[in-house]
């Protein structure tokens, strides 16, 4: 023992002179890192009720619940999660999750309370003394739990695509399908804004587990159009989905056709076990396009004798006559068709009501009628000299391609438009070497055309001129073509909060000519085909049924959809039409519907 | 009753030198579970013979809560919060080791930064925990002095995580895949300011502690580990280094960027007490030498998290491995299996205390004067959530 | 003697049946042994080849096929080498040779396995005293078909007032109920 190790260990004393480590109460005062997991936050405006947060924690420390003053909407479920911080442990993945990045932390140290209840609330809809504080835990920029890049599908080159009448998106791979699938967060938003109800977020689920067999099964509890919607569907699922919040929605329309390009049409029938037992009773559908075909389907399948009535041709209305082949080829289309068929439905062609069947034969005759004729009279443009010869309507351009017959438009196109018929009509044109000039009076962001329709349009080298109103047509001096005067329009501010509104500039007039304009601003229905006696029963408003629930009229044997029937004019909505007027009927035959 | 039955079952144990309880010879002691000399939350069930200690049982289980059970029944990034509750005093070995593991199945690489801010974590880590265990070492021996000033020091040390990782305690900051943020403004100097401090702190432990008449007469040649023993009782870190091998899993087998480091393993030539103090004081100063040298390199942007999927759904193909590194008391494993689905098959968390505390203290403890057992436990650094897990 | 670890168990191969050798990485070999020459192999690894360190032992619970398949974790210091020896043993016949003459610590390895799984080690010390458990009657918990979650339900209650709702039938009761029901 050294004197030295005796000695040593007072140096210890001093330390009596140095200031203190402690800190005096409160420790209040001492706040939080700003990046402090503390106490959660929730911004209630920004999220969308996805309960993707719930899915995650493992400690069940979260339930989704109803806050008063919200109710469900589109891509919100009104729901919203409630914190059981007996069960929490702080580690933020339900933060990290978030799809919209509502949810936060503040970096509150301490939380004292009496009452255990108080301990399990609704984080930014309870009153919390934290909230709204500056820092605490949020997600960083360049960290991700979700994957926000959509898988990029391959698709044929604009200048391979304007060469042909070839479907220009080649669909997934099975891997890529796979990798896409694998984005979605299965909180089940989109059944609610897809118009069918489909069970989104399960046949996802089938994608990445690729049974694809299940998918079709899936897929045709709600759309006997798969084929069809996995290409051309307005997808207002996608503009709802959570995961396009912090980057791209899941591409749900494309999954579906992952789906369906994987299950060989011959072996549909013994996937979905569709057997037919004849009840006996006789349904009449007039239009064989997707909502009177859907009907059919859901009718057949519970043994209905269903009739069909076509004017066309050929079944698939607006479908085959109203869309392209490059976006839907026609075995696509027929597969879907074919198979609905398949299961006994009879199609009469060529067959119109009013011309060859009357309206009356078919009350008395069947027991039930469905009623989906579709929008195929072009709306007018409104202007001076629109009758003239080389004016022609987009939908019979369109017909005209679909029917292998040459629309003749020329070398220079002027489109009106900015819906999917333009955009259509417009694309069918360059494919047959012409110039193609779309006018439309608002702006890009206003067209009603699906986006990719647009940017797809744009590659294939149409010229866009937006904020630009027909005024006249007037005769050219060659009389194989014809002349516009549209003016220039300033979008003006509307007073009661619609959308702006395209005012026209007189000052500012152009004139131009074209060996043809193509106008495709819309389309009406023509019912002059119902007798009066039976109008009178029936109620319309602007041109279309006014149908209640379950798709019956006043006249209660007859049972409507599609575009003649609902407001948004797509084959989705069509689909569901059909559908749910199939329930109706069947609900009408069996006595359980009163009207 | 409990008392009955171990007496009955240690009775039947014919390995053990006959002790005859009812000879009046003895007397049994329990220290623990709630012992301020005990090292977390277990129990040495003891027979004295005087005040030396005869026999010497390691009883755990009060902190068992079936970790390795529960990462059964979660999914790959549920597991994540729930690992670093594994080891208390040092979670991030847990969420480090879970990670590589996951992501060696998985094969996912994390990116270089993340390696670089994963190593800081750790070497902070081994910081706060050493600089506690210190303040155990001096508190068993009398000296609760050390105690107070090395837990400000951890104190300021878990300031530095919570600017870090967003937590004091349980960090959750090494995610499968990377980690979850990087440096906030200023970090680095801030880091540097705490450890020039912690490093004037362990200069003047020295003198007060090491060169302390009491420290050394009651250390020095307590539980001394042979280098016999080393091997057939699987004893690892500070406490094989300090019988004089040269084994640091940092050295021998690099993870992470110890390649990229300049650094000494630390030993000593006979393993008391004193030495497997000395040893970790040592490391302590090499670990500040280290976290400079990161500062100093370390990439300060370009991502810090590896492309991953969807954690939703995520599915590791199957597989087996087992992934170290080396924490405070040595070799620190994971043993992950895989079946391809959405869960773990098995997990075995493997901490140097399963030996250190129950095979290794059971044999040193014999022969100890019972005021020395606090003491001895705490030089062989044991935590007990590692052992049940 | 060779430190290479290919070499060492082609060597070995010419006594011992060795099977699904593979190598997962570098520094780690995994291979299975019948269980009759498991414990003879791990001490030739052991004295013969330098294997001198058990990082651990556990097992694997492959209920589906009836097999514990055991894992013995050794490592060759000089060589930084691991090798994880499996073992199939019967899922109903549970036991297996003790390792703890090999070393020490592998008792309470052994007497944690026979706590968690049920399997046995005749003559491993102190095997039937608790490890984590007292008082514990039910099955071994780590086997897989102990389930976890009834076992809390049957014993502790869930908070009051705790309900969670689903966002995608909570949307469909309010915004769509009549477009589903069956058809």
């Amino acid at each position: 023992m050294s004197l030295k190790d005796l000695i040593s260990p007072f140096y210890v004393w001093q330390r009596a002179f140095e200031k203190p480590y402690t800190q005096k109460h409160p420790i209040q005062e001492r706040p939080g890192a700003p990046r402090y997991r503390g106490f959660h936050v929730n911004v209630l405006e920004e999220c969308v009720g996805c309960g993707t947060c719930e899915t995650i924690c493992q400690n069940h420390a979260i339930d989704m619940v109803q806050v008063e003053g919200l109710e469900p909407k589109p891509g919100d479920s009104g729901l919203r999660p409630k914190f059981d911080y007996g069960r929490c442990c702080w580690c933020a993945l339900c933060v990290d999750i978030c799809t919209t990045r509502s949810l936060r932390m503040s970096n509150h140290y301490a939380w004292i309370t009496e009452d255990p209840t108080d301990f399990n609330f609704i984080a930014g809809a309870d009153n919390m003394s934290w909230n709204g504080e500056e820092y605490g835990y949020r997600r960083d920029d360049d960290y991700h739990l979700l994957r926000g890049e959509r898988v990029k599908m391959e698709m044929l080159a604009p200048e391979e695509g304007l060469k042909s009448f070839e479907e220009v998106m080649k669909g997934y791979t099975e891997e890529q399908a796979k990798d896409e699938a694998d984005r979605c967060v299965e909180c089940g938003l989109c059944v609610a804004t897809c118009p069918a109800h489909m069970s989104i977020p399960d046949y996802i689920k089938t994608v990445r587990e690729g049974d694809y067999e299940k998918g079709l099964r899936i897929l045709y509890e709600t759309n006997p159009f798969s084929s069809t919607c996995g290409r051309i569907c307005t997808h207002r699922c996608e503009e709802v989905c959570p995961v396009g919040h912090q980057g791209e929605p899941l591409a749900i329309r494309w999954l579906k056709r992952a789906i369906v390009d994987r299950v060989p049409r011959e072996r549909y029938r013994e996937i979905l076990g569709d057997e037919v037992v004849e009840n006996g009773k006789q349904v009449a559908i007039v239009g064989a396009g997707p909502g009177g075909l859907s009907a059919a389907y859901y009718l057949r399948r519970q043994g209905y004798g269903v009739t069909v009535f076509e004017a066309q041709a050929r079944a698939g209305g607006m479908l085959r006559y109203g869309v392209p082949s490059y976006r839907l080829p026609d075995n696509q289309l027929d597969k879907d068709i074919e198979y609905i068929r398949s299961l006994g439905v009879e199609v009469r062609f060529n067959t119109c009501i009013g011309r060859e069947v009357q309206f009356a034969e078919l009350i008395d005759d069947y027991d039930a009628v469905f009623m989906a004729i579709g929008l195929n009279v072009p709306s007018s443009l409104r202007v001076k000299g629109e009758d003239h010869p080389r004016v022609l309507s987009g939908l019979q351009v369109l017909d005209d391609v679909a029917s292998d017959k040459n629309p003749g438009v020329g070398k220079n196109v002027a489109v009106i438009g900015g819906g999917n018929v333009a955009m259509d009509a417009a694309r069918v044109s360059r494919r047959m070497g012409a110039n193609v000039t779309v006018l439309y009076r608002r702006r890009i962001a206003d067209m009603p055309a699906d986006p990719e329709e647009i940017h797809e349009s744009q590659a294939e080298g149409c010229t866009f001129v937006t904020q630009a109103i027909p005024v006249e047509i007037k005769d050219a001096d060659n009389p194989d073509q014809v002349t516009i005067v549209w003016g220039e329009a300033e979008m003006v501010a509307d007073e009661k909060g619609g959308r702006p509104r395209p005012v026209l500039q007189e000052d500012r007039m152009h004139e131009e000519t074209y060996d043809c304009i193509i106008s495709a601003i819309g389309q009406g229905g023509s019912l002059d085909f119902i007798p009066g006696d039976y109008r009178d029963q029936i109620e319309f408003k602007w041109g279309k049924f006014v149908p209640g629930d379950y798709q019956q009229t006043a006249l209660q044997k007859l049972f409507v959809g599609g575009d003649i029937a609902n407001n948004t004019a797509d084959a989705i909505s069509a689909i569901e039409d059909g559908h749910h007027a199939a329930r109706g009927i069947h609900k009408f035959l069996t006595g359980e519907l009163v009207a | 009753m409990i008392y009955a039955k171990r007496r009955k079952r240690m009775s039947t144990q014919e390995h053990n030198a006959p002790i005859d309880l009812e000879s009046g010879k003895y007397v049994k002691i329990w220290q623990g579970p709630q012992h301020p000399g005990i090292t977390g939350n277990m129990a040495l069930e003891l027979v004295l013979n005087g005040d030396e200690v005869v026999d010497c049982k390691t009883h755990v289980g009060y902190l068992h809560r079936g970790f390795e059970k529960l990462m059964e029944r979660r999914t790959f990034i549920q597991n994540f919060p729930i690992v670093c509750r594994i080891a208390v005093p040092e979670p991030t070995f847990n969420e480090y080791l879970y990670a590589a593991a996951v992501e060696e199945l998985a094969g996912i690489e994390s990116p270089q930064r993340a390696q670089w801010l994963r190593t800081l974590n750790l070497e902070l880590m081994r910081l706060a925990s050493y600089l506690m265990w210190l303040g155990g070492i001096g508190a068993s021996f009398g000296q609760a002095t050390i105690y107070q000033w090395t837990v400000t020091h951890r104190d300021y040390v878990l300031d530095l995580f919570e600017e870090m990782t967003g937590a004091r305690v349980y960090h959750m900051y090494i995610v499968p895949g990377g980690v979850r943020a990087g440096l906030p403004e200023g970090f680095e100097d801030r880091a540097r300011a705490v450890l020039d401090g912690v490093e004037r702190l362990l200069n003047e432990i020295e003198k007060v502690l090491f060169k302390n008449v009491v420290f050394k007469a009651r250390a020095k040649g307590l539980g001394i580990i042979s280098k016999e023993m080393v091997d057939p009782y699987g004893i690892v870190g500070p406490n094989a280094r300090a019988a004089g091998f040269t084994r640091d899993l940092r050295r021998d087998e690099p993870y992470l960027v110890y390649d990229q480091l300049d650094f000494d393993v630390v030993t000593g030539t006979e393993s008391d007490a004193y030495a497997r103090a000395k040893v970790r004081h040592q490391e302590m100063r090499e670990g500040i030498r280290m976290m400079r040298q990161i500062l100093e390199q370390m990439p300060t942007d370009g991502p810090f998290q590896a492309k991953m999927p969807n954690v939703l759904h995520w599915e590791v193909p199957a597989g087996e491995t087992y992934v170290k590194a080396e924490c405070t008391r040595g070799e620190y494993g994971y043993y992950l299996v895989t079946d391809g689905s959405q869960y773990l098959r098995r997990v075995h968390v493997r901490g140097p205390s399963y030996t250190h505390a129950i095979a290794v203290m059971e044999k040193l403890a014999v022969g100890t004067n019972i005021a020395d057992i606090a003491g001895l436990m705490v030089s062989l650094h044991t935590y007990p959530p590692e052992i049940e897990r | 003697m060779s430190n290479d670890p290919k070499s060492i168990i082609e060597e070995l191969s010419d006594h011992y049946q060795i099977s699904e050798i593979k190598e997962q990485k570098a520094d780690l070999l995994l291979l299975k042994i019948p269980k009759e020459d498991a414990v003879q192999f791990i001490r030739e690894l052991r004295d013969g080849q330098n294997y001198t360190h058990l990082a651990f032992m556990t097992v694997i619970d492959y209920i589906e096929s009836g097999i514990f398949t055991l894992t013995y974790m050794l490592h060759n210091y000089a060589a930084h080498h691991n090798i994880a020896v499996h073992v199939d043993i019967d899922r109903e016949q549970t036991e297996m040779e003790s390792i703890h003459e090999l070393w020490v610590h592998a008792a309470t390895y052994q007497r944690e396995l026979r706590e968690m799984y049920g399997i046995r080690f005749p003559g491993s010390p102190r095997l039937d005293d608790d490890f984590c458990l007292e008082g514990w009657d039910e099955i071994p918990p780590m086997r897989r078909e102990f389930d976890t979650v009834s076992y809390s339900r049957e014993r502790f209650f869930d908070r009051e007032g705790r309900i969670t709702t689903d966002p995608r039938e909570h949307m469909k009761q309010i915004m769509y109920p009549i477009h589903t029901d069956n058809d």
